[in-house]
């Protein structure tokens, strides 16, 4: 590979050396209606900059007039948009749609070194499937040029295949976007801009097949930010390299929260649960609304499941759930983090773990003597089903099962359907 | 402040930051105008009073002599049949719009800016060239340091929503690198929005009519547009010269104050 094309490759992608980027589409005022997206384009590209975006993609007009806003060091990669379609604003269902369009159009409207001048680290360009087949075929005629010209001056060309037309159905729209992942790839792409496909599976094999970055787009605004947070979780699970996510960001009334909840998941390998959290927490707590609770036990399950100890059924569980006469009279019982099993412990092989706060079990230290089973005042702390072999050569006939909060990331509160189990900051420990 | 910013400032008064501009191009398709009939005759009393005029590349070339008190010169770098009626003498069968002139072009002409046309609400093609046309200009006006003004013309038969379609106009024009705007008044409602989108783009308003000039001009003066963009139909008013010296009293009223 060119120096410079690694060079801006790198810039993208490995600002933070892990090979992942999280940027910012905010070219949506060169092919749709005007919304209030567009016309606070300057303070949302500011705010997305101080959450910490990788790159932002912006029109060749925005990225001349917001060159300033991309300078220095830490500044983000500038991706400019080297081409224009009209799909935004196809047919006459769109009410806000002032002047209706009847045919897709789509061209290329910048030259490589045009686009290397005003700044850029890399260009992005559509390659529409599924609408007819000359579009297809100007398409691929337009991708194949712009990648042998961005190639030329060393620039890295990301394309974005997007199925849209007559020929797309629910039922082949992942077969045309991994069709089309592959197309751009034989064309000479460097990264990929593209759709989640809907589930891990499926995107996961269309990362494997395209062996270059490929960065998630976010679509229509979800319904939610947690939403957008777990398509995002999931295009990263899967094995994308990042996100290109535009109104997702732009129409959030906190942009720059949104790109920072985005840069935790792919920088720092948050969850989704963690990143929504408005603060850092020192250590967290279960707490429930026992009115909300179903009795549904999916929480208990999640729990023995997720700690994988090879044991059929639930008796493991470090919580429970004492069923009520109807809903909303069930008990959530878990760990309080009251302390007494670490008071009561002869040998001080319970303590508060460093970092969740959790009860941690120093097994080397337990002689299985049950007290802090007994003194357990929710009944949470329940005997193992194996021996185990400690330090000393002793082999205990069972040790104590403890809530350990699944290392910051409780499995039952993520997996509560109604949310009756949450997690909660624990401002110090007992 | 890089070359842009200096020619801008050749028509649109650093003093007030406002401007008044006369658009002299029609008759590059739509031949000779009323009163227009002579070109040079019906121009040069406007240069002493307009802060610029577009011209088309011909007839720019015709200006010669201009004062430090005449009017900047602005150069008309594409054509279009789509301004012409039905009962024109050549009605349009089929809308045209090509670029003409370079930046390059304008740059050895000596002229301060580019104004080009943003057609809306013909055929697709018609757009989408207009959008290409623009970027180019845009960026190759940057290179050489001569500013592009767009010209929003909303007018073909798609337009379902006028206001709109002139937001969606201003919006595809930033997008594309305008350094300025020519709208139709939108309205007042849309003329905000237009001014929170454009920020720090001089955006001009395009009156109506010479009746709606007063209304339309102080309204849009009053939220924070540059000023006037008047067209062909200055020169169907009985005196254009005193219509055109009306409205630089409104438009420039602290500094015609402050003249002996």
């Amino acid at each position: 590979m060119q120096n410079g094309l690694q060079s801006r490759m790198d810039r993208l992608f490995n600002r933070h050396g892990d090979g992942r980027a999280v940027c910012v589409a905010a070219d949506h005022g060169y092919m749709s209606d005007v919304t209030p997206n567009v016309t606070k384009l300057r303070s949302i590209v500011s705010a997305t900059i101080r959450g910490g975006v990788d790159g932002i993609l912006l029109s060749p007009g925005q990225a001349m007039r917001l060159a300033p806003l991309f300078q220095g060091r830490d500044g983000p990669a500038l991706i400019v948009r080297a081409d224009w379609m009209n799909m935004p604003r196809l047919g006459t269902s769109n009410v806000s749609n002032s002047v209706p369009q009847r045919l897709l159009l789509h061209q290329k409207v910048l030259t490589a070194e045009q686009a290397l001048a005003l700044g850029a680290t890399a260009i992005t360009i559509y390659l529409f499937l599924g609408y007819n087949d000359r579009m297809e075929a100007n398409g691929i005629d337009v991708c194949a040029r712009f990648a042998a010209e961005c190639h030329k001056v060393g620039l890295p060309c990301i394309m974005e295949p997007l199925a849209y037309g007559g020929q797309v159905t629910g039922s082949n729209i992942v077969e045309i976007l991994t069709l089309g992942a592959r197309t751009c790839v034989e064309l000479g792409a460097d990264a990929l801009k593209i759709p989640y496909t809907g589930d891990v599976e499926s995107f996961r094999n269309l990362c494997q097949i395209s062996e270059i970055p490929v960065l998630v787009l976010g679509g229509a605004r979800s319904d939610t930010e947690r939403d957008a947070l777990e398509l995002f979780a999931e295009g990263q699970e899967a094995g994308g390299s990042g996100c290109l996510m535009g109104r997702n960001v732009t129409k959030s009334p906190d942009p720059q929260r949104m790109v920072a909840q985005l840069c935790s998941i792919a920088h720092k390998g948050w969850s989704v649960d963690r990143a929504l959290r408005t603060e850092d927490w020192n250590f967290m707590r279960l707490k429930a609304h026992p009115a909300d609770c179903t009795g549904c036990q999916l929480c208990v399950t999640a729990c023995v499941a997720s700690h994988g100890e090879g044991s059929f059924g639930n008796h493991l569980s470090r919580l429970r759930i004492d069923p009520g006469s109807k809903p909303g009279a069930h008990k959530v019982m878990f760990c309080t983090l009251c302390k007494k099993c670490l008071d009561v412990c002869p040998s001080q092989a319970l303590r508060w773990h460093a970092e969740t706060g959790a009860v941690e079990l120093l097994v080397d230290r337990c002689t299985a003597c049950d007290k802090c089973v007994e003194v357990c005042p929710t009944g949470v702390i329940v005997r193992s089903d194996e021996s185990v072999q400690v330090a000393s050569g002793q082999t205990l006939p069972w040790y104590p099962v403890v809530c350990d909060l699944c290392a910051g990331e409780p499995e039952c509160a993520r997996i509560c359907p109604t949310s009756a189990i949450f997690v909660d900051e624990r401002k110090e420990l007992a | 402040m890089n070359s842009k910013t200096y020619h801008l400032r050749e028509f649109i008064n650093p003093a007030d930051g406002r401007s008044i501009v006369v658009d002299t191009s029609a008759g590059l398709s739509l031949g000779p105008l009323p009163g227009l009939e002579h070109f040079m005759e019906s121009v040069s009393p406007i240069l002493p009073v307009a802060d610029g005029l577009i011209a088309s590349p011909g007839q720019s070339r015709k200006i010669l002599g201009r004062t430090r008190q005449d009017a900047a010169l602005l150069m008309r770098a594409d054509w279009t049949n789509a301004l012409r009626s039905s009962n024109f003498v050549l009605p349009p069968e089929t809308i045209i719009h090509i670029p003409m002139f370079s930046p390059r072009d304008g740059l050895d002409l000596g002229v301060s800016a580019l104004v080009v046309y943003f057609l809306l609400g013909h055929e697709e093609q018609i757009e989408a060239g207009c959008l290409k046309t623009t970027v180019q200009f845009a960026i190759q006006g940057d290179e050489v340091g001569i500013p592009l003004i767009v010209d929003v013309q909303p007018v073909g038969p798609r337009v379902v929503m006028r206001d709109k379609a002139i937001e969606l106009g201003v919006s595809y024009a930033l997008e594309a690198g305008a350094d300025g705007i020519a709208v139709p008044w939108p309205g007042r409602n849309s003329f905000e929005m237009i001014l929170a989108m454009s920020a720090e783009v001089p955006v001009w308003v395009k009156p109506s009519s010479l009746d709606a000039i007063p209304s339309e001009l102080d309204e849009a003066l009053a939220l924070g547009g540059v000023g006037l963009w008047l067209d062909e139909r200055l020169f169907t008013h009985p005196d254009p010269i005193g219509l055109l010296k009306t409205c630089t009293t409104r438009i420039h009223p602290a500094l015609l104050a402050e003249q002996p």
